[in-house]
């Protein structure tokens, strides 16, 4: 499957190309290699969602089309675990392309490129390291499915970066509803009721007895003024840093027509659950083409750099968003009231 | 107040604070989105349409050009978030491809098509929230994108949801009241009171059909002004940018100019 949904000449292939090799290198639009373009993000987008952001890079102005833009919403669901749940909760993380980003794809191809793009966001975002703590209700029933939906909605290139930026957006703005189980107790004067005085406290028989399942049949919604919970391990979502590869040189942010022109593009993601640590959570080569083992360990050493620039400014921007929407609001609510 | 939510209640209000016939809160952007020739986003209330036009342009497949006239394709995506609850709709749910083609048949008599012999106008249609009247809302969107991409039209067509309860006819059904009520979309061409499109998909009495038609096709005008605006106010702004002298707008810009 080609990886760019343009075509371009060889020509104008060899002249991208050589403009990245010269020195002082020279891109298109001017920027350096290692520049990205402007990128926008919002979040609580979809009012229906748990938790949504639309996230573009290299829109320039309100008026202006281009850039590549994604929309990622959160959506949870209670699940069974006697069908097809998981103790603990599970994540699946889906993309759709929308036709209008990709006028030269025929259907099929569309389908095949929305399918890569969901595979590479599922394994990297539902792995086990990542999974977040909070997405149980009953212990052995019940359980949170967590639904990540990502549109692409226009894509002028380096697509994959977008979307894990408004994924990672769309789970730090997750809301987990609050939830209290509820168990059946047997009238006061009974025998049984004697074993079951506490509501939420299992009575421990032994220490040792691991395989206790709680009392609890059913949950209710306690009605609360917010809308839940935080997602629990918000700030380990990853970051994913594309790097582009033309042989003694990578660069970053292609846009469509470097990515057309470009053979080789490795996909770093990286989590950074404390400032100072991080780890690599996927890696991906894309394209045809063949990465000497040291060349690779220098890359990621690199992509680390880039992908914590990253981390660190959508960080602030995120905070700032909650500080938007929450902070804000409040404030505005409790002067009008 | 009791636990069932009234439709419409005593004092003529309905579940969401408007009256019978007033119409949601119309958001209408114009601005260009991706690669599209035109595009709009365009809500009624909390429902929300992103729709972009390619073309007209050569068709994909040789076998989809007509020789005398322009082929319409629309292709319709919907949110899996969209909705209250997940569901991902396929691109062949019969449902998706129902509303596809409502879309076309629609917009088939409004195009001039035969003005782009074997050539293909693709309208791309991505619902981002749904909260009733997905179908008027679509149509609306396409109308805007249509006219935003420069593709000759023989007259807008506005699309509204109309419902009736008991005895009194609602406007503009919000997602609660279409799930209850007996209703229907209509699509009109405003300037000569046409309709291209009437459906609907619950019994309606029939004594009632006159009477909603009539107050459909007058909400039809009222949207119509409301787009004709959303319209104008684009072309000054696009004509602003140009520094193209139009009775109005423009002149001070080209003035200034010359001062430098």
């Amino acid at each position: 499957m080609t990886q760019s949904s343009i075509s371009l000449s060889k020509a104008e292939k060899s002249y991208i190309q050589a403009g990245l090799l010269c020195d002082p290198p020279h891109r298109t639009d001017g920027r350096p290699l290692k520049a990205y373009r402007q990128v926008e993000l919002e979040t609580g987008v979809a009012h229906l969602a748990n938790g949504s952001a639309r996230v573009s890079i290299g829109r320039e102005g309100v008026n202006t089309g281009g850039g590549t833009e994604v929309v990622a919403a959160t959506k949870l669901e209670v699940e069974d675990l006697d069908d097809g749940g998981i103790e603990g909760g599970r994540i699946i993380c889906s993309v759709s392309c929308s036709p209008a980003a990709y006028p030269h794809l025929s259907s099929s191809a569309l389908e095949d490129l929305q399918q890569d793009m969901s595979i590479v966001l599922h394994q990297i975002l539902a792995h086990r390291t990542l999974h977040p703590t909070n997405l149980g209700i009953i212990r052995g029933k019940k359980s949170w499915l967590l639904h990540l939906d990502a549109i692409v909605l226009s894509d002028s290139g380096n697509a994959y970066d977008v979307m894990f930026m408004a994924a990672r957006a769309a789970l730090w703005d997750t809301k987990v509803p609050r939830t209290r189980s509820v168990e059946y107790r047997a009238p006061k004067g009974s025998k049984s009721a004697v074993e079951s005085e506490g509501m939420d406290i299992d009575p421990t028989v032994s220490g040792f007895d691991t395989r206790q399942l709680s009392k609890a049949t059913d949950f209710e919604l306690p009605d609360y003024w917010d809308e839940g919970e935080i997602l629990d391990g918000r700030e380990r979502w990853p970051i994913c840093v594309t790097l582009n590869l033309v042989p003694p040189v990578h660069y970053l942010d292609a846009t469509l027509q470097e990515e057309a022109a470009t053979h080789l593009r490795l996909l770093l993601a990286y989590s950074f659950p404390t400032s100072s640590t991080s780890t690599l959570q996927g890696v991906r080569l894309l394209g045809p083409g063949e990465l000497s083992f040291e060349a690779t360990k220098s890359l990621i050493r690199q992509g680390e750099k880039y992908a914590l620039e990253v981390f660190t400014s959508l960080e602030a921007k995120l905070r700032d968003e909650d500080f938007r929407r929450y902070q804000k609001a409040q404030a505005k609510f409790s002067r009008t009231r | 107040m009791g636990s069932r939510v009234e439709v419409l209640n005593d004092h003529g209000y309905r579940s969401d604070g408007r009256r019978q016939f007033e119409l949601r809160d119309i958001g209408i952007d114009l601005s260009q989105q991706n690669f599209a020739d035109g595009s709009a986003i365009i809500s009624h209330g909390l429902t929300q349409v992103l729709v972009s036009v390619l073309g007209p342009r050569e068709a994909k497949s040789r076998s989809q050009t007509i020789h005398d006239r322009a082929n319409i394709n629309v292709e319709l995506n919907v949110a899996a978030f969209s909705t209250g609850e997940r569901r991902r709709r396929s691109k062949n749910d019969k449902r998706i491809l129902e509303m596809a083609a409502a879309i076309r048949s629609t917009f088939e008599p409004v195009i001039q098509t035969n003005l782009f012999p074997r050539s293909q106008i693709d309208i791309y249609v991505q619902v981002l929230q749904q909260d009733g009247g997905v179908l008027q809302t679509c149509i609306n969107g396409t109308t805007l994108a249509l006219i935003n991409a420069g593709i000759p039209l023989n007259d807008f067509a506005c699309a509204i949801t109309c419902g009736a309860h008991s005895t009194s006819p609602l406007l503009d059904l919000s997602l609660l009241e279409e799930n209850d009520l007996p209703h229907m979309t209509i699509a009109m061409l405003p300037k000569t009171g046409r309709v291209t499109l009437v459906t609907m998909e619950t019994r309606l009495h029939v004594d009632r059909f006159e009477e909603l038609l009539g107050l459909a096709l007058e909400a039809g005008n009222v949207l119509h002004e409301e787009m004709k605006l959303a319209i104008d106010k684009r072309s000054r702004t696009l004509v602003a940018a140009m520094k193209i002298t139009w009775p109005g707008v423009g002149e001070d810009l080209v003035e200034k100019d010359f001062d430098h």
